[in-house]
């Protein structure tokens, strides 16, 4: 069977149309930067009915022939894509056939575009979002990797092969490969992407990862946060020598070298001290202490409603606590296993606790120097001239008020993660050697980088794009939050 | 560069309109807008926030940014048309020629280069004069703006000098260049009563003696009786009366302009029985404006199919000198000034004493170092010697400038701060060492306080509704969620505050609005004494005047006591009952009303009554300016704390006033001062307020 090419046989048409837009665009923009030198910009004047019309001089026509050769590349690209998916298997090409096997991620991003933007005045900050273009390409970016996380991986509806089968003679062939033994043309018939060292699917392993990745990089900075939050409000609102220490702390941390940390925390000797789980034990405790504290400052005035809530809450998180650090085989094993529903890889709970120690002190360091600021507002003197407690002014009168920073920085963060899952994984620590994440196959690619640079490349630019999406998004969270 | 022989009108604006370009609609900022400002003259320009004032003053300076465009008429200056010009003779002439003094001196100045060098930069760069030259100018101004020790400040950072005197240096650095026209936007907004009185005599000087004209910019009707010699009043984007002061001020001609002056206390106001006048209704949004006449559905001489079916035009009041106005009715309205507030409200007499401060001392100690805090150890006295009594429903005044301890004196009184010394007592106990955590609910709901901003007195995240129904949690008003809710709807309404306020967001609500949920927060328990940190200082004058008659209403209904915190003595003068004078933690005068603002007084009262600008031609003030600045609480002068500006401490023998702190003396009808000066000398003392006969 004939190999795939990138573009198919729709390429014969698209290609040339793709050039020369390209050509355009490229000419213009050049010609645009140096003509600014030289000439005005056309007068803008303003109309009776509220609007401006600006003079058309050449700077305006260059402008326009950008604008609209920019169109057409997006509009090609598009014909790619679409081609693919209404054209059968094989017409257009690698491209075409990832764009057809992404269908479903393809539908449910066109369909949250399309609700949130219906419904954008009524949703706050998300709806604003869309207001924003840079935050509706950082949105989109991110959501096409959760949305492919959630249909790739547990849903199974995108990969084409298994991420961990290997066929024999695909090892290292380039993209489009077809996959010996299958005959007809038609989904799984090639290795989209190519195969890699081990002979396995590039594409397929590509997508799973995204699914460990969007599983691990938002839970763990959430708890980075937690227990960043929990300690930077007291030492924000206190001050002094509580202040002092855990400032110091933090800074203790953070000049650590965070390599020699992750190798430490997973030396099988330093495992079998249990020291990541006593780690563990602490750290996941912070979330804990928050919903406690949370919920007590808030409804402590009505006793009988707080003290149920309390029981109930504190239940479930105290439950899933023991459960997550309680462990077979470390020297933390408290819940019998018969109670005991969460397992957790070991490596994967080693990740956890580097992600949130390493991550803590820097979320420490922004609620402490939000909550300094914050707690000079007035309605935090009314609140403390009523007799409020001090952790309902930190959690219900400040925490609040730092949300705006506090959700670009998680954003942020998240894209932090995600790469220092990849450094770990980099270093073939935390997850299994054959994990599909990102991080592993972008390290097990970079060996024969200079003979095949195909395995390291889709994992590599995969990540590239989240974690771009993830900063993206934050901007214009950023931008959005700050209107108004 | 523009012709010297020019002696046509420095600035003329024709017909200007603004607008700022958003992505959902054009938001027109100014229209129509016409001034004409002479050689040596002084224009005042005069409105509420929001009403275009300053964007005038960028359009002047061709610096509306990217969104705002002048989309009508045009803005000539010395005859030639700003909007023509290309960058390079705008920057020729900003700074230069055009010189502007904003309200934030430390913003003004760039924090890391000294003075001198920051003033000598802009000769260098507009007339490309020497930097020996330079230094010379900078010499010249800095004594001109009556700085002492003019060497020393131009080796000095900003962050080295003092509020007033960072103004000055913005004010010297405008004058560097000897400008034709300045524009000062609110210049002396942040700055205290006295330094403000000083800065403002300051400008007057200057203008008369550089023969600069000046756009003048203020919210505050007084200031620019003092300062100018004509006057534009704006609402909503347009000049709606504009005129020579005497006009303007005693023959006005436009509504808004008339209730704009029964909504300030002037002397003679008085809140039981010449209550302020509040403007009803709310300013209009810029893209909400109604048809026609802006001030329409506001204004009491609205004629419906009239007034609100054309555009009007400004027109021309017979008889005065450049005098016009924007209402179609000036000519048919009586206007002759109706005797403020005639319904007559019943006063309420002072009950029981119910709060006593004795003797009250607060001392912080401050570490010399952070680092050895071993050492020694400064002590800042905030608080001397306080002691005065509250009784029921009976307003007392707290006046004083920034640094003279009365927020320190809230603070103790709240609990948020214990005494070092003395006592507070509440209903015969004993609260002045008692922390907030400590007291009982009762005595927390007991005491309330109303703040100053009306932007931050609100939790920005968190429904109005919320907000007071916890306060009513935390003291224990009401048995279930459905009792409190009905309890916080009642309060809205004693705020006077729609229902549906309830649900909303303080973003939604403008700066009165957010003010009286305050109000509303502090009485949910009931309060017997409401402190009120300068509540309305921050709001516009119309708003401030329906505030404070709700705070009066409230006060009268409930038999509150009110602490009222203020630096404005034209409204202490309307509402409160007895005043006590403050100055750097200690009491310097304490008396009633009457008594304080007539003689005998202490000389820092007198000299706060002279610096407090009147916006009423009628009224005569004897001039006295302070010298200097308040001396810091860490480093307060021996003796008496005021006796580095006082002006009668020549009368006293020896060095008296340097050496001890003087006692408080009660006179016979009650009255307290703390000063060195006899009796006779007190009695020698002329009133500086004096209204001229009519």
């Amino acid at each position: 069977m004939e190999p795939l090419t990138w573009t198919g046989t729709l390429g014969a048409y698209l290609n040339p149309l793709l050039a020369l837009f390209a050509a355009v665009f490229a000419v213009a923009a050049v010609a645009q930067f140096i003509l600014g030198f030289v000439l005005q910009p056309g007068r803008t004047t303003a109309n009776a009915d509220g609007t401006l019309s600006v003079e058309r001089g050449p700077l305006e026509w260059i402008g326009e022939a950008m604008k609209w050769s920019f169109l057409g590349i997006v509009l090609v690209v598009l014909a790619y894509l679409l081609g693919g998916i209404v054209t059968p298997y094989g017409t257009g090409g690698i491209i075409g056939a990832m764009s057809a096997r992404f269908l479903p991620v393809w539908i449910a991003l066109i369909a949250t575009f399309a609700l949130s933007i219906t419904f954008k005045r009524r949703l706050g900050l998300y709806g604003k979002l869309f207001d924003s273009p840079i935050g509706m390409v950082g949105f989109g970016l991110v959501m096409f990797w959760v949305f492919t996380a959630i249909f790739g991986g547990p849903l199974d509806m995108i990969i084409t092969h298994d991420p961990l089968s290997q066929v024999s003679g695909l090892k290292n062939k380039i993209p489009g490969v077809p996959v010996p033994g299958i005959e007809e043309m038609g989904v799984g018939a090639h290795y989209l992407l190519g195969g890699d060292n081990l002979a396995r699917d590039i594409f397929s392993r590509m997508v799973e990862g995204a699914w460990i990745v969007i599983q691990i990089a938002p839970l763990a900075t959430l708890f980075a946060f937690m227990v960043g939050i929990t300690l930077g409000l007291p030492a924000g609102y206190y001050g002094g020598a509580l202040d002092t220490f855990l400032s110091f702390l933090a800074n203790l941390i953070l000049a650590f070298p965070v390599i020699l940390l992750f190798y430490l925390l997973v030396t099988p000797e330093i495992v079998a001290t249990g020291i990541p789980s006593y780690m563990a034990a602490v750290l996941f405790l912070f979330p804990v202490i928050f919903l406690g504290v949370l919920l007590n400052s808030r409804y402590y005035t009505q006793p009988t409603f707080r003290t149920g809530l309390l029981i109930v809450v504190l239940g479930i998180a105290g439950f899933t606590y023991l459960a997550i650090i309680s462990q077979r085989g470390t020297p933390l094993q408290i819940l019998p296993n018969a109670i005991d529903p969460i397992t957790i890889n070991g490596g994967i709970l080693v990740v956890f606790v580097s992600v949130v120690f390493v991550n803590a002190p820097t979320v420490f360091r922004i609620v402490r120097s939000l909550a300094l600021d914050i707690q000079t507002r007035d309605y935090v003197a009314a609140a403390q001239t009523r007799g409020e407690g001090a952790w309902y002014i930190m959690l219900w009168e400040i925490l609040p008020n730092a949300r705006g920073p506090l959700i670009v920085d998680f954003c942020l963060r998240i894209g932090y993660t995600t790469i220092l899952l990849g450094t770990l994984g980099f270093f073939g620590l935390g997850l299994p050697p054959e994990s599909p994440d990102w991080g592993s196959t972008i390290n097990e690619g970079r060996k024969l980088l200079s003979i095949y640079p195909h395995p390291a490349l889709p994992p590599a630019v995969a990540l590239l794009t989240l974690v771009l999406g993830l900063n993206l998004l934050a901007d214009g969270l950023r931008e959005e939050s700050l209107k108004d | 560069m523009t012709d010297p022989d020019y002696d046509g009108p420095i600035l003329e604006i024709d017909n200007l309109s603004i607008s700022f370009f958003t992505r959902l609609r054009e938001i027109p900022a100014v229209m129509d807008f016409s001034v004409r400002v002479r050689p040596g003259e002084a224009m005042g320009l005069v409105g509420e926030s929001g009403c275009g004032k300053s964007t005038v003053a960028l359009g002047v300076m061709q610096d509306l940014g990217v969104n705002g465009r002048v989309v009508g008429g045009s803005i000539k200056f010395k005859g030639r048309d700003l909007g023509q010009m290309s960058d390079a003779e705008l920057r020729d002439i900003r700074g230069s020629e055009i010189a502007m003094i904003y309200q934030e001196p430390m913003a003004s100045l760039n924090p890391a280069m000294k003075i001198g060098k920051q003033l000598m930069e802009v000769p260098i760069i507009h007339k490309g004069i020497s930097e020996k030259e330079a230094y010379d100018r900078a010499l010249e101004v800095v004594t001109d703006v009556k700085l002492p020790d003019p060497k020393r400040i131009l080796d000095a950072y900003p962050h080295q000098l003092s509020g007033g005197q960072q103004q000055r240096i913005v004010i010297a650095m405008a004058l560097m260049s000897k400008p034709s026209l300045l524009i000062l936007d609110e210049p002396t907004t942040a700055l205290d009563v006295t330094v403000e009185a000083a800065v403002v005599e300051l400008v007057k000087e200057l203008g008369v003696k550089y023969g600069t004209s000046m756009l003048f910019i203020s919210h505050n009707l007084g200031l620019v009786l003092e300062t100018c010699d004509r006057l534009c009043v704006m609402y909503s984007g347009e000049a709606v009366e504009t005129g020579s002061i005497e006009d303007v001020f005693d023959k006005m001609r436009h509504p808004y302009t008339q209730a704009l002056f029964r909504s300030i206390p002037l002397p003679g106001a008085d809140k039981n029985s010449k209550p302020l006048i509040a403007i009803p209704g709310n300013f209009p949004l810029p893209h909400e404006r109604p048809p026609g006449c802006n001030f329409g559905p506001r204004c009491d001489y609205f004629e419906e199919g009239r007034c609100d079916a054309q555009t009007i035009p400004m027109a021309t009041v017979e008889g005065d000198e450049r005098h016009r106005t924007r209402c179609l009715r000036f000519e048919e309205i009586d206007w002759s000034m109706i005797p403020l507030g005639s319904d007559t409200k019943e006063k309420s007499e002072p009950g029981d004493v119910i709060l006593k401060i004795d003797d009250l001392k607060k001392y912080y100690q401050v570490a010399a170092s952070a680092l050895f805090s071993g050492g020694n150890k400064k002590v800042v006295k905030a608080n001397e010697t306080l002691s005065f009594e509250a009784r029921e429903s009976e307003t007392l005044a707290i006046v004083g400038e920034s640094g003279c301890g009365k927020s320190t004196f809230a603070k103790v009184l709240m609990g948020l701060e214990t005494a070092t010394e003395g006592s507070v007592i509440l209903d015969n106990r004993e609260i002045g060492q008692t922390e907030i955590a400590n007291r009982d609910t009762k005595t927390v709901s007991d005491i309330q306080m109303v703040f100053q901003n009306p932007f931050d007195t609100l939790n920005p995240s968190m429904t109005v509704g919320r907000q007071i129904i916890r306060a009513l949690e935390i003291f224990a008003v009401g048995n279930s969620e459905t009792e409190r809710r009905d309890r916080m709807l009642q309060l809205l309404d004693l705020v006077k505050l729609p229902r549906e306020f309830a649900g909303r967001m303080p973003r939604q609500l403008s700066g009165g609005q957010k003010q009286r949920v305050g109000i509303a927060r502090a009485f949910a328990g009931d309060a017997r004494i409401v402190v009120a940190d300068e509540p309305v200082s921050a709001l516009d004058v119309s708003v401030q005047a329906a505030v404070t008659d709700l705070l009066m209403e409230i006060q009268r209904e409930h038999k509150t006591t009110l602490l009222f915190i203020s630096h404005d003595l034209s409204i202490v003068r309307y509402l409160s009952d007895r005043v006590m004078v403050m100055y750097l933690g200690h009491v310097v005068e304490l008396g009633t009303t009457d008594q304080v603002f007539a003689p005998p007084y202490h000389p820092y009262t007198e000299a706060l009554l002279s610096a407090v600008p009147i916006a009423d031609t009628r009224v005569k003030k004897k001039h006295i300016v302070l010298e200097g600045d308040i001396p810091s609480a860490m480093n307060p002068p021996p003796g008496c704390p005021f006796q580095t500006r006082c002006r009668w401490k020549s009368k006293v023998p020896g060095n008296l006033c340097e050496t001890e702190v003087p006692p408080m003396k009660t006179t016979a009808d009650g009255l307290q001062i703390k000063c060195h000066l006899t009796d006779s000398q007190m009695e020698e003392m002329e009133p500086v307020i004096t209204i001229a006969a009519e």
